[in-house]
């Protein structure tokens, strides 16, 4: 049943905007239970921790993080589009409001990679 | 022009693609498509129909992936191939025939009429209504009931006992008529999980409605009534 969350085939954009919005759930999900348990280390040391901070902030992982950086502002500005809708406003001007969430999303999410980027890589 | 139906056919057990090829004029609608194959090669293939005009909502198929009714749709606007299937979110009888009785079950609970405490069948008085007010509900008057809103809701396709957009907008029209006394009646039923708050704002019936009523909005609008008297109830 829970694949039809992802039907897209002849759906508009509206659609696909709900598909993805459940695809990021999921993932932020599963990403904050990874979290959790990575937090969790600090309680064996603060070496244990350092070691998993020295595995995971590194050029290799950059990309998973920057994966997460979109999932996470994706969800973030569609759930506030849908908020607006479900609190009665601007049905009329959900087409355009869709695109501007979409950009939104797409500008924070490009400073933010670039700004990890020069984090971890040190440029 | 020879013009290629591929249908999705269901007997009962299994259902199976079947093609036929078929000659057609400019403004053919795919329902007379549909009736030319009946009527021509297949006479075992099922689809309902009834005005012919887009006004019972009898037709509605998916045609190329998309929802739509058949005796509204010409056939040249959508190519030379066609591929129809019933509608999703709905058992299927047979062939293009979906069980509708479900739907026109959640229909019915939302108490889709006027409810007054002064109804008088024996002498009924005339209830007078401004512009402003008809045309406060006027839109969601046009639904034709045909699912198609219903066959595209995520939130319809993963729980069968949601209401759907369509009994939803059929509460709100009624709610928001000036004549009307059971809008309180009709929130308390809509208001639960299997009505508005199951509704995840995909929007995907309004941009399918062939009447073009937006029951996405209608949604929203008893989601936020059923939420300030929800928020009024716990000061009561």
């Amino acid at each position: 049943m829970w694949q039809r969350w992802f039907t897209v085939k002849g759906r508009s954009l509206f659609s696909i905007a709900f598909s993805l919005h459940r695809l990021t759930g999921i993932v932020l999900t599963i990403y904050l239970c990874m979290h959790l348990a990575y937090l969790t280390s600090i309680r064996m040391g603060k070496e244990v921790f350092e070691s998993f901070i020295a595995t995971t902030v590194t050029p290799q992982f950059l990309i998973f993080d920057i994966l997460l950086i979109l999932a996470g502002v994706y969800h973030g500005v569609n759930g506030l589009r849908l908020i607006i809708h479900e609190f009665g406003l601007a049905y009329e001007s959900r087409k355009s409001i869709l695109y501007i969430s979409v950009a939104i999303a797409l500008i924070v999410w490009l400073i933010a990679s670039y700004r990890m980027y020069v984090f971890v890589m040190g440029v | 022009m020879d013009v290629e139906f591929k249908i999705k056919r269901f007997d009962g057990e299994k259902s199976y693609w079947q093609t036929f090829n078929i000659p057609v004029k400019k403004g053919m609608t795919v329902l007379e498509g549909l009736y030319y194959i009946k009527e021509n090669l297949d006479g075992s293939l099922a689809f309902r129909a009834s005005c012919r005009m887009a006004i019972c909502g009898s037709c509605a198929v998916k045609i190329n992936g998309k929802p739509r009714l058949a005796c509204e749709t010409q056939i040249l606007e959508i190519g030379n191939k066609l591929e129809i299937e019933p509608l999703d979110n709905f058992r299927v009888i047979k062939d293009l025939v979906t069980d509708f009785e479900g739907f026109f079950a959640k229909h019915e609970s939302v108490k889709p009429y006027l409810i007054r405490k002064d109804d008088n069948y024996e002498e009924p008085v005339e209830l007078i209504q401004s512009p402003k007010e008809l045309y406060a509900y006027y839109d969601f008057t046009l639904c034709v009931k045909c699912g198609i809103c219903y066959s595209v809701c995520p939130a319809a396709a993963t729980r069968d006992d949601y209401l759907g957009p369509a009994a939803i907008t059929a509460a709100y029209r009624f709610n928001a008529d000036s004549r009307d006394e059971g809008e309180k009646t009709r929130l308390a039923l809509v208001c639960g999980d299997n009505g508005v708050w199951r509704c995840h704002f995909a929007a995907e019936c309004s941009e399918v409605c062939p009447k073009q009523i937006d029951p996405a909005k209608a949604v929203q609008k008893m989601r936020f009534k059923a939420a300030i008297e929800a928020i009024k109830s716990i000061f009561r």
